[in-house]
């Protein structure tokens, strides 16, 4: 490639950072949420260090049977869609060549199709059939899990078709032939010659079909009926208040996609490299030597970073008490309170020399929130500007002794958060 | 015909085949479809009533979202019409967006000689479509909200007093989606780039040609069916989707789809939330199709 210019080479570097920070900035942010104390996710104000809430993840009873229905739909969903997806790509190289662009039409449709679409008429369809059959509503073609996987198995499968196509361009059909010829029958040369050349393309295409019914949204939210999937849990948390909880599964998602795309990384390059250097694969797909995983493999340098830190992270979880930290913060808030209370009432006070001075006249009163008041500027912008008047106001309903203030602050500020949920939900 | 399929594939595999074919295409695909659309015709009823005297044939539920209830003193359904095309608007502004963020690192990478850092680009470009769709827009809630990071920023600053709600204006839904689909649109793009003869461009330049004309005669054109690919994919998946305005979405703006589902099940009225289904149905379909008519593109290209 020629050299560009020093402005072009800055711009693309400037844009290529952008880039990815609006890519994986979210991310990061919010799997740094996870650590924070405070009871909204945050990440200021920065309260405690705290691996809490991954304990808490882990006693939820909604996430985890979530979890659970998750893996059915998903375990059936690959089952399905995978052997739609091959006979509907096996299927393309022998229909009449004239059916042949109407015949992928169809099956590529459903990738294109919302997926609200595709949830609605699977519902409707065999709440439909169940009806002509004279079950009862709670039969098991109403079954939610069997919903679930029918209706997400229906665009799937399209997805799970186009990799088993690209692999079966590469197939010399002459293979099965010669099986043939030598005398097996059409299934042995399937399962002997053919299926074992589409392997790949059947581990790929499971893993994308797992991940795809696993973050299905669209879909499952009309058909899950009682089985409310992960995705379902995590949406119904995310709208109707959120907690840190989420943040902990969405820390450990990320972490789990990221060590399979190392490994998936470390994999590849290491055929790669083996290939360039003339090896076989056979001798490089075994076999683990340290020094030579590394060399010239940046993704595993990557990765035995990742896995190191990790291990730090979860030791120093273990012997970390979060105590005295959370302790003596709030201490600290809690004198910050007690200063803006003082404060107000220190106003009020004022106000009420400054009205029994002026006499009864002047009644109009500055609508303020106590600039004077000594809370207010030592913490800067801890505090959002009219915080102060709220604070007090919320005290007054509870006081400081009965709520030893754990996320006083962040509560105010959620209760409007909450709320612009709810209207939306509500008002329709 | 069918003996020579039966011939090449054996009874067993044939059979096996052609079952699976079916179910998938007949039963999951467009059954499901016609039923739905079937239903979009008739009135909502309770079950025992349904196929009896009152169950007829109507275009009610069409009418509806039209002209609105019966006796509707503006004539038109006002607020579902605006929510239609509102979501139909912004669908192909985040398309818009979408395609001017990805088209420069789509040609970056399709044109690099795919060094180490090309592949770490790769990986993360990768990582964030793998997290699950409620969690990105999840990330959007904690940077956009009223405490969220943005806001808690420029206050720290004194850049603003109080805090700018994005919920409202909207730019927290259009920023996740937006990244909801970067990748669906970049590697079509970039699939087709890729395969572009690196010659080419240095031809035009060594003609003389400023970079904005190689891409404008050389890049685009050659690119246009991963482009027009891309921009598909995107502009039917957030005309399509449902979390992410449900989630990031302002008080006062609603997505088609929400109509949807509010109809389905807090109304519980099915043949009324088929009908809106088909209509966003057909109304993505036809823009996608008039504008892969317009700049000349096949349906074949699309799915590479």
């Amino acid at each position: 490639m020629i050299k560009q210019p020093l402005y072009i080479r800055i711009g693309l570097a400037l844009y290529l950072f952008m880039f990815f920070t609006y890519l994986i900035g979210p991310l990061i942010l919010m799997s740094i949420t996870a650590f924070n104390s405070a009871s909204f996710p945050q990440i200021t104000p920065w309260e405690v260090l705290t691996f809490e809430w991954f304990p808490k993840l882990f006693s939820d009873d909604r996430i985890l049977r979530g979890l659970k229905y998750s893996l059915y739909v998903g375990f059936f969903t690959v089952i399905l869609s995978v052997s739609m997806g091959l006979a509907g790509a096996l299927m393309l190289t022998q229909i009449w060549p004239k059916l042949r662009s109407t015949y992928y039409t169809i099956i590529i449709a459903p990738i294109l199709v919302p997926g609200v679409v595709i949830g609605i008429s699977t519902l409707v369809f065999w709440a439909e059939i169940n009806r002509i059959l004279g079950f009862s509503a709670d039969s098991y073609l109403q079954n939610g899990i069997f919903l679930s996987v029918l209706g997400q198995s229906t665009f799937i499968a399209s997805y799970c078709m186009l990799v088993f196509v690209a692999r079966l361009q590469r197939y010399d059909t002459g293979l099965t032939e010669a099986a043939l010829d030598l005398g097996a029958t059409h299934l042995q040369a399937f399962r002997r010659i053919q299926l074992p050349f589409l392997a790949p393309a059947m581990a790929s295409s499971s893993v994308l079909a797992f991940l795809a019914s696993f973050e299905n949204y669209n879909t499952t939210i009309f058909t899950h009926q009682k089985f409310a999937t992960l995705t379902i849990v995590l949406s119904q948390k995310v709208r109707y208040g959120i907690d840190p909880t989420i943040s902990a599964l969405a820390f450990i998602i990320v972490c789990l996609t990221v060590l399979g795309a190392l490994i998936h990384e470390v994999r590849t390059r290491r055929v790669q490299l083996a290939l360039a250097n003339g090896a076989p694969v056979g001798a490089v797909t075994g076999g683990f030597k340290a020094p030579k995983f590394f060399a010239g493999n940046p993704a595993a340098v990557v990765l035995g970073l990742f896995v190191g830190a990790a291990v730090l992270i979860i030791g120093f979880a273990q012997v970390y008490d979060p105590a005295p930290a959370k302790q003596a913060y709030t201490d600290q808030k809690r004198a910050i309170q007690k200063k803006a209370i003082e404060a107000i009432q220190q106003k009020a006070r004022d106000k009420v020399r400054e009205r029994q001075m002026k006499g009864p006249k002047v009644f109009e009163t500055k609508k303020g929130t106590g600039t004077g008041s000594p809370g207010k500027d030592s913490f800067g912008s801890v505090f959002k500007p009219n915080n102060l008047d709220e604070a007090a106001g919320t005290k007054k309903k509870k006081p400081v002794g009965v709520n030893p203030g754990k996320g006083a602050f962040g509560n105010i500020w959620k209760s409007d958060n909450l709320d612009k949920v709810a209207p939306k939900e509500k008002g329709n | 015909m069918l003996t020579n399929y039966f011939k090449t594939n054996g009874m067993v595999m044939g059979w096996g085949l052609l079952l699976l074919v079916f179910f998938w295409i007949v039963i999951l695909i467009i059954l499901p479809q016609i039923y739905m659309f079937n239903l979009s015709f008739h009135p909502h009823l309770p079950p025992p009533e349904m196929g009896g005297p009152k169950d007829f044939l109507t275009l009610e539920n069409y009418r509806y979202l039209v002209f609105g209830a019966d006796g509707n003193p503006d004539g038109y359904n006002k607020v579902d019409l605006l929510v239609f095309i509102r979501t139909l608007t912004a669908a192909a502004f985040v398309t818009i967006l979408d395609l001017f963020l990805c088209y420069p690192i789509a040609y970056y990478l399709g044109q690099s000689t795919g060094g180490g850092f090309v592949r770490i680009l790769v990986l993360l470009l990768i990582i964030p479509y793998w997290i699950n769709e409620i969690l990105r827009a999840f990330a959007f809630k904690i940077i956009f909200g009223d405490s969220g990071v943005i806001n808690e920023f420029l206050m720290f600053f004194s850049v603003i007093d109080s805090p700018i709600d994005f919920i409202r204006a909207n730019v927290a839904l259009y920023a996740g989606l937006g990244y909801a689909y970067i990748l669906l649109m970049i590697f079509p793009m970039y699939n087709v780039i890729e395969s572009l003869d690196r010659n080419q461009i240095e031809a035009a330049r060594d003609m003389g040609a400023p970079w904005w004309m190689i891409h404008k005669r050389i890049v685009i054109p050659y690119a246009k069916p991963g482009i027009s690919s891309g921009c598909t994919m995107v502009f039917m998946l957030s005309a399509g989707a449902l979390a992410a305005p449900q989630i990031l979405g302002g008080p006062s703006s609603l997505w088609f789809t929400q109509l949807v589902y509010q109809w389905f099940n807090t109304g519980g009225n099915w043949p009324q939330a088929s009908a809106y289904a088909i209509i966003l149905l057909l109304a993505c379909l036809v823009i996608v199709l008039s504008v892969m008519k317009l700049f000349k593109v096949n349906m074949g290209d699309i799915g590479k």
